[in-house]
């Protein structure tokens, strides 16, 4: 039930800021300090959510430890190099899965 | 013998066109959006797979496309409520990540005055990256006679939101039938570090994601996955804190879509992010 209230809240606030200030636009005069933090909020946001993810994958062995950084850091790359983020998957996925199959857990 | 032409009555040949041109702008919105759609579709056949994996309850791994209806805050939902986080916690998280929502309904909401308001209901609710990057590219064109880039931008929402669907729903009903030793859950992951890389265009944003990174990582050890939020929130004011204030009236740009990885959330309001691939 807890999960459903949630979803509905998270829901109901996304489309409050999707609503909500196209119909108040006449009243909303500056929106420079807001401009200033959306040119950041995705890349921080997802950096936080990604590295979140990573950590709480790592284990305690060199594999279940090495093999989710090295894929993030060939991901990394393939993507700084290509400018897309399917490239992080494609590269990063085969990473993953060789310095798994590779290195004791 | 030759067949000859059924003569069609006049009035019947102008309503035909009147239809077509009536509905030209949908289908030109749709074909506007169609590059993005590719890259949308895998998206959202591993924001699904992500939602699926997270061990929701039934049903709920569905409802977490239409509800929130946009990429990484799906993730991030989908990913906190599997891992046990609060509600506030979830809730925060998701609208840190829609923030951006904001500026863009306020850029759009100029140009959807006086439109009723089930429109701008329905608008509002398919306002998503490449929707407004799509819809602004026309409004800006149109203004002020802005009839057109309505059902411009309505066809494109449209067409956008039924391939995300689509594509949520397939990775969420597969996501059970795929072995766990493929790792699957990890694509999104580097999915992230990818469409935060490609953002990573200014000292700053690097400053300020190489904090975000060490605290979230750091902020495992938090209760009630507040880390994230934390990294967040320092994150944010590294960057604000060393950018110079000539950034603050930048103008809301709308953006093309990038190579093969249009996420959901791959345009960003100032010319310093946009999405130019490198």
């Amino acid at each position: 039930m807890t999960v459903w209230i949630t979803l509905l809240a998270a829901g109901a606030a996304s489309y409050l800021f999707r609503f909500g200030p196209a119909s108040l636009v006449d009243r909303v005069q500056s929106l420079g300090r807001l401009q200033r933090a959306a040119t950041y909020v995705v890349a921080v946001v997802f950096t936080a959510v990604a590295a979140d993810a990573l950590v709480a994958r790592m284990g305690a062995g060199p594999g279940s430890m090495l093999a989710p950084l090295g894929a993030v850091a060939v991901g990394l790359v393939a993507a700084r190099r290509l400018g897309s983020s399917t490239a992080a998957i494609a590269a990063g996925m085969p990473t993953l899965w060789a310095l798994t199959a590779v290195l004791p857990r | 013998m030759l067949a000859l032409p059924r003569p069609q009555p006049a009035g019947a040949d102008a309503a035909g066109r009147r239809r077509r041109a009536r509905l030209a702008p949908y289908g030109a919105g749709v074909r506007a959006m169609a590059p993005w759609l590719p890259g949308m579709a895998m998206y959202g056949l591993v924001v699904g797979v992500a939602a699926g994996r997270a061990g929701l309850p039934a049903g709920a791994g569905f409802a977490v496309a239409p509800l929130i209806y946009s990429g990484g805050a799906q993730v991030a939902a989908a990913g906190l409520l599997g891992a046990g986080a609060a509600p506030i916690v979830v809730v925060a998280t998701v609208l840190a990540i829609n923030a951006r929502l904001v500026i863009y309904s306020a850029a759009a909401g100029p140009y959807w005055r006086g439109t009723p308001r089930w429109w701008r209901a329905l608008a509002a609710y398919l306002l998503v990256d490449p929707s407004f990057a799509v819809g602004y590219d026309r409004y800006r064109l149109d203004e002020p006679d802005c009839r057109a880039a309505h059902a411009h931008y309505l066809g494109a929402g449209l067409v956008l939101f039924a391939v995300w669907m689509s594509a949520c729903a397939t990775g969420a009903l597969a996501a059970g039938h795929l072995p766990e030793s493929l790792q699957l859950g990890f694509v999104v992951p580097l999915f992230l570090v990818g469409e935060a890389e490609r953002r990573i265009t200014s000292p700053a944003a690097r400053r300020a994601c190489l904090v975000t990174a060490a605290v979230a990582a750091v902020g495992r050890l938090a209760p009630l996955h507040l880390g994230v939020l934390a990294a967040v929130v320092i994150g944010l004011a590294v960057a604000l804190a060393t950018t110079r204030d000539e950034t603050a009236d930048a103008p809301i740009a709308a953006v093309a879509p990038a190579g093969t990885a249009a996420g959901n959330e791959t345009a960003d309001p100032s010319p310093e992010t946009q999405d130019t691939p490198r």
